[in-house]
């Protein structure tokens, strides 16, 4: 149903992105963020901007779909071009008004401050949260962190927490809403007065909503221990993540995308002379 | 005019995303008046979206649903208060409970509508005892109890607001089968001394063939059709097309029929079939 859809913003497909090792993403999107903070130039901000269109556009992903997540974002990505536009210094004064001076420098910066920010999460989202679910990426993440067991850190415990948070996650929101609805049918009123009335509205939410959690939590670990659950010690796995063509792919187009970038910072071109 | 009526409702999930599903198509009915209800379909065909349309909790996507004529969706600050008279009980409510006492839990609706004190302590006993709880657990937490006390205890919770609807989502599922019986009969002496309408969803044919007057059946979201019982039990070979099964006394007529013994179609209750194999049998014994 809708509710199990929305989990996260994984959306379902077949694209390269899709089939590649949550292993191979998580490093590959490290090297994607880095590889947006070394451009410096007009040209390679192009490129960068070039790059993550042809991402999306791989991914299949509906453009519209990665754009709404930029939604909550808007005010920070106007918020800093408008600094850049009014508090950047520079050699090249185009307006001057009272108190207000733009120059050339701060709306170039400005610029690459949303094609950084957009580029930024546009391409990590289409790397990982849109492409891989999310049992994938705490499985990929569990096995990149595998080495810290040397130091005694709990890697398998922690990635057991996470996938089962996720895992509960629509669980729980259903269920809130299951028990909001039915407290509104007995004359809850959840949505006017002050805030400390809202809260106060909230108890008969939020009680039962725990309560079940905790049921829940409590037949989730008997259902384990059925099941001879005993922690990630000599545990084998159903689906073996191996790295395939569609990793090779990947690797070597973000080999090619970082050199691109990094070729790009040194050609001298400067447009604005 | 019938109190509760649904004009041409129908209720779409997910609207505009590709994840659209069409769950009550087009469905106009107007409700009897002092019966009680039955809504019958298979799993997936909308009931339980339909019900929670009939207090407001969902909007119909088109179509409207009329309570005393007017539309309910017409004024959403008017929700709130048509939800005391058109009381909502869902699945597995017990769920629900929050409060230190029982008495508390109860009251919570009563408190709601904004009655003076008296009058919630008074409807919380009235509620309480129709459910057939004994009045002492009035002051015990309602987490310590079993799981059929905390199901009376939260359907009491609705019955002390004292709605002239009662709608109940599966109200006895889960419940050990005596338990399932106690808790359908007192609903319906609930009905019988508020004069209210009760509308009751339920998988259990024998449930619904005992205790409603009318009974509303869905298939895949549309109406197939709502009549008595002896109208909608009568065609069972209809409701087995869409996955509902006949009363098992219906279904035991019917085969005996099949056998060549003279029954009529419409049976739907083990008093009335008793009486009419008798009938058939004391035939038989005057041919020979």
């Amino acid at each position: 149903m809708l509710k199990d859809i929305t989990l996260g913003q994984y959306f379902p497909g077949d694209s390269v992105f899709h089939r590649a090792d949550p292993r191979a993403k998580i490093i590959l999107g490290i090297v994607f963020i880095v590889a947006v903070f070394l451009a410096d130039s007009p040209l390679s901000y192009a490129f960068l901007l070039l790059s993550t269109v042809l991402m999306i556009a791989v991914s299949r992903i509906p453009f519209k779909t990665v754009l709404r997540s930029m939604r909550a974002l808007i005010f920070i990505i106007i918020f800093t071009s408008v600094i850049n536009i009014f508090w950047t210094r520079g050699e090249h004064l185009i307006f001057e008004w009272k108190f207000i001076h733009i120059y050339r420098e701060g709306l170039t910066f400005a610029a690459y401050m949303v094609i950084r920010i957009t580029c930024l999460l546009c391409g990590t989202g289409v790397m990982l949260s849109y492409t891989t679910s999310p049992i994938a990426l705490t499985d990929g993440l569990e096995q990149l962190l595998s080495p810290l067991k040397k130091i005694k850190l709990p890697v398998h415990e922690f990635s057991m927490m996470m996938t089962i948070a996720l895992r509960f996650i629509p669980t729980l929101i259903e269920e809130t809403d299951k028990i909001m609805s039915a407290q509104r049918s007995r004359g809850a009123d959840l949505s006017s007065g002050g805030l400390i009335r809202r809260a106060k509205a909230l108890i008969p939410v939020l009680i039962p909503l725990f309560v079940s959690a905790f049921r829940r939590a409590d037949d989730l670990a008997v259902a384990m221990e059925c099941r001879c659950y005993h922690g990630g010690e000599g545990r084998t796995r159903m689906n073996k993540l191996h790295f395939g063509l569609a990793d090779l792919a990947l690797t070597l187009a973000f080999a090619a995308f970082t050199a691109g970038i990094v070729l790009l910072n040194k050609v001298p071109l400067n447009v604005f002379n | 005019m019938s109190k509760l009526e649904l004009e041409n409702v129908s209720f779409v999930y997910g609207k505009g995303t590709p994840f659209e599903k069409a769950a009550v198509k087009n469905v106009s009915v107007s409700f009897d008046e002092q019966a009680t209800i039955g809504v019958i379909g298979h799993t997936g065909s909308g009931k339980s979206t339909l019900v929670q349309m009939l207090n407001g909790l969902y909007k119909p996507t088109s179509g409207r649903v009329l309570f005393n004529g007017k539309d309910i969706n017409e004024n959403k600050k008017d929700l709130r208060s048509l939800r005391f008279k058109v009381g909502l009980v869902f699945q597995y409510p017990e769920y629900q409970l929050f409060e230190e006492t029982v008495e508390k839990d109860v009251g919570y609706g009563p408190k709601n509508m904004g009655l003076p004190a008296e009058e919630i302590a008074a409807r919380v006993r009235r509620a309480v005892e129709f459910t057939g709880l004994d009045l002492s657990v009035l002051q015990k937490s309602p987490f310590e109890l079993s799981g059929g006390q905390k199901r009376r205890v939260a359907i009491a919770g609705v019955l002390a607001m004292e709605p002239e609807v009662l709608i109940l989502d599966e109200p006895a599922a889960g419940l050990d089968p005596a338990g399932r019986e106690t808790i359908l009969g007192e609903i319906e002496n609930w009905r019988r001394a508020n004069g209210a309408t009760v509308i009751v969803v339920s998988h259990s044919m024998e449930e619904i063939a005992n205790h409603c007057d009318r009974i509303l059946v869905l298939n895949k979201g549309e109406l197939y059709k709502y009549g008595t019982p002896k109208e909608i039990f009568g065609e069972s070979e209809r409701l087995s097309e869409f996955g509902l099964e006949a009363p098992q006394v219906t279904r035991l007529c019917n085969l005996l029929r099949e056998k060549g013994i003279a029954l009529p179609r419409d049976i739907y209750t083990v008093d009335d079939a008793f009486g009419a194999i008798e009938a058939a049998f004391k035939g038989v014994g005057a041919d020979a």
